[in-house]
């Protein structure tokens, strides 16, 4: 469905021009002490949210960004950052 | 509502204060399961929670193509039982489930992509499963309206021909099934949305709808392309699931030219000739996760183009319909049975992606098994989600696909 997305270098370009990278899962965890349930958690796991999530966005047919935005999956609209996490 | 209308399946049955078992989902696997819990384990005291209407789901929303030609020693066995049911079931059920078995025909579209069919078909054969590799010129024998000129952008250098599969009709299995379940005193509640699961002390002992609250030692979650988002905000455990529309669309109804299915990887699209006379076509999925089930002029187009180069008698033929659904892939492609594990009397059938049409009658068979005993019956324990973290990643795929970074 088509998206709009806000790539920070290039501003406001369409959906197809980016590749999707996956739900923000935070930093990448240390390799000290790291366990096989928490590297599977990182690099497999998600949480399917419907409704607004944080993600990762590589501005691919662009500027070659990697970048984070919010966006809803049940309307497929980016949105501004939740209240919540300012 | 005006009048009061009678389900198809049976009697209306009224929402319990408590159950024996408990399934959110009325779609295929969910019904499955309720019907064999009550026909063959005697568990008939099971409500069927479902938010909005039985088959709303990728039930009715399928291209209904059937087959059990898959990769690896783990799923063909399932496949092919759940192939062997649909004469079964259209007996046992007493309804004409439709199946046509008009077999399958894989395009293999490269050198490379004829010597791993050679290896999917070696793992068919070992298991019983008929499958052939063929030629172009064996292809256009038994598909005329095939273009086999090298001329195209994927030229077609032969198939997997796969005789046993075909196409069943989804509706008539969700009807059949409800109707199967019903009998057996099964209780099918629509627009009843599960809003909570209860625990204590790491077991099942509820389940929170738009409705009431049921209590229940037993939940399974089936609830196809939303389960994995309803296990992680429900329970906490996540899966290893990225939810995706895919579309599929029918052209107008057309003089029989088509009596195969037939299914291209390279170009991602597959058709077949519905008992109608349209060509039913499906697309590759969504490049990025969404819930909007929407479909879009990109996919129209490549389908309209795809179709146009190895199907060129197609061109100029009229799209009549098109929709969308959700496909929850997993990263191996092979879908998680698990349950009884995390918390006691907590079941999951799910990762079904775009093939829990096929599988859904042996599923619905070993999770019913499943459970009633509590035990995971051996067909299925290949699939537990513990495989992601012990590196046991099925092979149902060639290579490790991520649907999310590189769909
Ligand atoms: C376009 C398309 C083509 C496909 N083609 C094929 C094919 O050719 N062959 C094949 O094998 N498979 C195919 N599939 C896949 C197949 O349709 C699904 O894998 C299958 O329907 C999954 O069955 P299910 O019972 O798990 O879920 P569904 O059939 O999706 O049912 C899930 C149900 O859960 C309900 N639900 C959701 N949330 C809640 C809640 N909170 N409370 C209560 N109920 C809830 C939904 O309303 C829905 O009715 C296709 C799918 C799509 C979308
Ligand atoms: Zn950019």
């Amino acid at each position: 469905m088509a998206l709009t997305l806000t790539c920070p270098v290039c501003g406001q370009r369409n959906g197809y021009e980016f590749r999707y990278g996956g739900e923000d899962k935070g930093p990448r965890p240390a390799e000290a002490g790291l366990t096989p349930a928490a590297w599977c958690d990182y690099v497999h796991m998600n949480k399917c949210t419907a409704g607004v999530q944080k993600e990762w966005w590589f501005h691919r047919d662009g500027c070659g960004s990697w970048f984070t935005t919010w966006r809803d999956t049940t309307k497929n609209l980016e949105v501004a950052k939740p209240e919540a996490s300012k | 509502m005006f009048w009061k209308s009678k389900p198809l399946w049976g009697n209306k049955t009224r929402l319990k204060s408590s159950y024996d078992a408990v399934i959110i989902g009325g779609g295929l696997h969910g019904l499955a399961t309720a019907y064999y819990l009550a026909k063959e384990h005697g568990i008939t005291d099971v409500a069927i929670i479902e938010k909005r209407f039985i088959g709303f789901g990728g039930a009715g929303r399928n291209t209904a193509i059937v087959r059990a030609n898959q990769r690896t020693q783990y799923n063909v066995p399932l496949y092919k039982e759940a192939l062997d049911l649909w004469p079964v079931l259209t007996k046992e059920l007493d309804y004409n489930l439709m199946f046509n078995n008009c077999g399958n025909l894989n395009l293999m579209h490269s050198e490379a992509a004829m010597k791993a069919a050679r290896m999917t078909i070696a793992t068919a054969q070992f298991h019983g499963v008929e499958s052939h590799l063929i030629d172009a010129k064996q292809a256009k024998e038994l598909v005329p309206a095939l273009n086999i000129s090298e001329d195209i952008t994927f030229p077609i250098h032969g198939a997997m021909f796969h005789p046993p599969g075909g196409i069943v009709r989804h509706d008539a299995v969700v009807w059949g099934l409800a109707k199967g379940a019903a009998k057996h005193g099964v209780h099918i509640h629509q627009h009843t949305e599960a809003t909570a699961i209860h625990t204590e002390d790491g077991k099942i002992t509820g389940v929170e709808t738009s409705r009431g609250r049921i209590h229940t030692p037993r939940v399974l979650i089936s609830a196809g392309g939303y389960s994995a988002g309803l296990i992680y905000h429900m329970l906490g455990i996540k899966l290893p699931i990225a939810v995706l529309t895919i579309q599929a669309m029918v052209t107008q109804p057309l003089k029989p030219l088509l009596d195969h299915v037939v299914s291209s990887g390279a170009y991602h699209c597959y058709a077949n000739q519905t008992l109608k006379g349209e060509i039913a076509t499906g697309a590759h999925m969504d490049q990025w996760p969404n819930y909007t089930t929407q479909n879009t002029a990109h996919y129209i187009k490549h389908q309209a183009e795809a179709l146009s180069d190895w199907l060129p008698c197609l061109r100029g033929v009229k799209f009549m319909r098109i929709w969308g659904g959700l496909a929850d892939m997993t990263p191996d492609m092979a879908p998680i049975m698990d349950g009884n594990d995390q918390i006691e009397g907590f079941y999951m059938d799910c990762g079904w992606g775009y093939f829990g049409f096929k599988s859904c009658s042996a599923v619905g068979k070993y999770m019913a098994q499943f459970m009633a005993s509590g035990h995971c019956p051996d067909m299925l324990k290949p699939f537990n989600l513990r495989r992601y973290e012990n590196h046991q990643l099925m092979g149902e795929t060639a290579a490790l696909v991520s649907y999310t970074p590189d769909n």
